[in-house]
């Protein structure tokens, strides 16, 4: 894991939450912040994680990221798939 | 002898309305406009409503959204959703239903595939990469979206639908709303007549189809739209949005809300025809029954405020239909002459110019009347005028056989 990578890929997704939730913009995300915390509903979160993806120009199934549970698991599930594993 | 109005009464009343056109935004902009004879019609610019065309028509300039709509929500919402937020904020702030119980509150949208535009923009923007089109899409397709929308901004807890009738769907609507407070379902109805966001792919059908104009005027934007006259060559588009607010006086009267006016008659009668031709005898049917349930003879209508969306065969229909029942003494002028045919929205958005016309007791001109299909006919054609109207008629024709027909009557004071 390359930590410069990872944290491009954690830049990414906190400007994908600023961008879908407004309201959060600017106050500052931690990898244990949970999105719904955050006021994320379920097609917010679905649209972060789109814009996520769209950006890393990856194809993630969304059973693959049932599991992630904040922004830090998700970052890594998606560092992984960016990363062929 | 006379009884206090009651939740059971059967006279239902318009409380509260709002409206957008490209000519105004809101109540007072849109009637000084409609007063005026303004427009604003023009080639459209609008991404989505051209592909190497040049359609005229009438475009919304930007939409001020007040504060109480979330811009996470607003992110993904459409010009359609956008339009019926806004107007349903005027009319739900003038009924002031923020003192009214929500779950007796219902909702009625008028229009069918109302966001055309928004979906083709999608499709072409996530052509060849399908996984990432965004996961509202899953939800704006849909028209019962905006019912979505509207309800979880109000906080609408009755019941809410979309109804269709092609351009008649904002009328449609409107009687909708009357029927569920008839029925009680809803102490309270809003109709909402949709702003219909046509793609180049609707506009050039369209056209093609003979029912938008046009040929002649292309060069001349200003004269394009002509309903009722001569020289017309086809309706032409105007972005709109209507809501009005239906409901006994007893509910108003608790909120201490003052009606517009009495909704004392209504007809919507079908011509068993799947296509855009009109039908004199189904227009005349929907004009009688609309008389009839009002209690009133065709000669006590003060004022018709028609479909005339400048169609080349609707028109000269309508204006018969008109006369055969009776109401050639009735002050008619055309409301789309000013802000264009809103098709999915214009059944509302002119229930709306009729009910600030009767309160101002003013009639707005019509636009480009140069030579009226009947001159007989008591026009309003250059300059508005004043006129105390005590009953209006507002008619609403759509393809597919719809006509409708919507009596409107000064309330008592």
């Amino acid at each position: 894991m390359t930590e410069q990578r990872h944290a491009e890929i954690f830049a990414l997704v906190r400007s994908n939450i600023y961008e879908v939730l407004p309201d959060v913009e600017g106050r500052e995300i931690k990898s244990d912040d949970r999105l719904t915390d955050l006021g994320a509903n379920s097609v917010d979160r679905a649209e972060i994680v789109m814009l996520a993806m769209e950006a890393l120009s990856l194809h993630i199934q969304r059973v693959e990221l049932s599991g992630v549970k904040n922004v830090g698991e998700l970052v890594d599930a998606l560092y992984a798939k960016s990363h062929g594993q | 002898m006379p009884s206090m109005p009651s939740r059971m009464d059967s006279d239902l009343f318009v409380t509260g309305c709002g409206v957008l056109s490209a000519v105004g935004q809101g109540k007072d902009a849109f009637l000084t406009a409609l007063l005026a004879g303004d427009h604003a019609f023009g080639v459209m610019e609008r991404p989505g409503r051209n592909n190497g065309t040049a359609f005229l028509g009438a475009e919304l300039s930007v939409l001020d959204m007040p504060e109480r709509f979330p811009r996470k929500l607003l992110r993904t919402v459409g010009l359609s959703g956008r339009a019926a937020l806004l107007t349903l904020h005027e009319a739900w702030e003038e009924a002031r239903l923020s003192d009214a119980d929500p779950l007796r509150i219902g909702l009625v949208v008028g229009g069918s595939n109302v966001q055309q535009r928004e979906l083709v923009l999608k499709h072409e923007s996530y052509q060849g990469r399908l996984d990432y089109l965004p996961p509202t899409y899953g939800l704006s397709f849909m028209d019962s979206d905006l019912c979505g929308l509207c309800s979880e901004q109000f906080g609408i807890r009755g019941l809410a639908c979309t109804v269709g009738g092609a351009s008649a769907s904002g009328q449609v609507a409107v009687i909708e709303a009357v029927r569920l407070v008839r029925s009680g379902e809803a102490d309270i109805c809003i109709a909402v007549g949709a702003l219909t966001d046509l793609s180049y792919w609707e506009l050039q059908a369209l056209r093609s189809l003979g029912a938008m104009g046009s040929d002649r005027f292309a060069d001349e934007p200003a004269l394009a739209c002509r309903p009722f006259d001569e020289r017309r060559d086809g309706f032409i588009f105007g972005e709109a949005c209507g809501a009005v607010v239906v409901e006994r006086r007893a509910t108003a009267a608790e909120r201490g809300v003052e009606p517009y006016a009495k909704l004392a008659g209504w007809a919507m009668t079908l011509d068993g025809n799947r296509n855009p031709d009109p039908s004199e005898s189904g227009e005349a049917r929907a004009i009688e029954r609309a008389l009839t349930q009002a209690q009133l003879t065709a000669q006590q209508i003060d004022y018709v405020n028609p479909h005339g969306s400048g169609s080349g065969v609707g028109d000269p229909v309508e204006l018969a239909a008109i006369r055969g029942c009776g109401l050639d003494r009735a002050a008619i002028n055309a409301t789309k002459s000013i802000t264009g045919h809103g098709l999915g929205a214009a059944g509302t958005v002119e229930v709306v110019a009729t009910l600030l016309q009767m309160k101002a007791s003013r009639l707005h001109p019509t636009r480009n009347l140069e030579q009226p299909l009947d001159p007989e006919m008591n026009w309003v054609r250059d300059k508005a005028v004043a006129q105390a109207i005590e009953h209006a008629l507002t008619l609403s024709v759509g393809f597919g056989g719809v006509n409708t027909a919507l009596c409107l009557s000064a309330t008592e004071t």
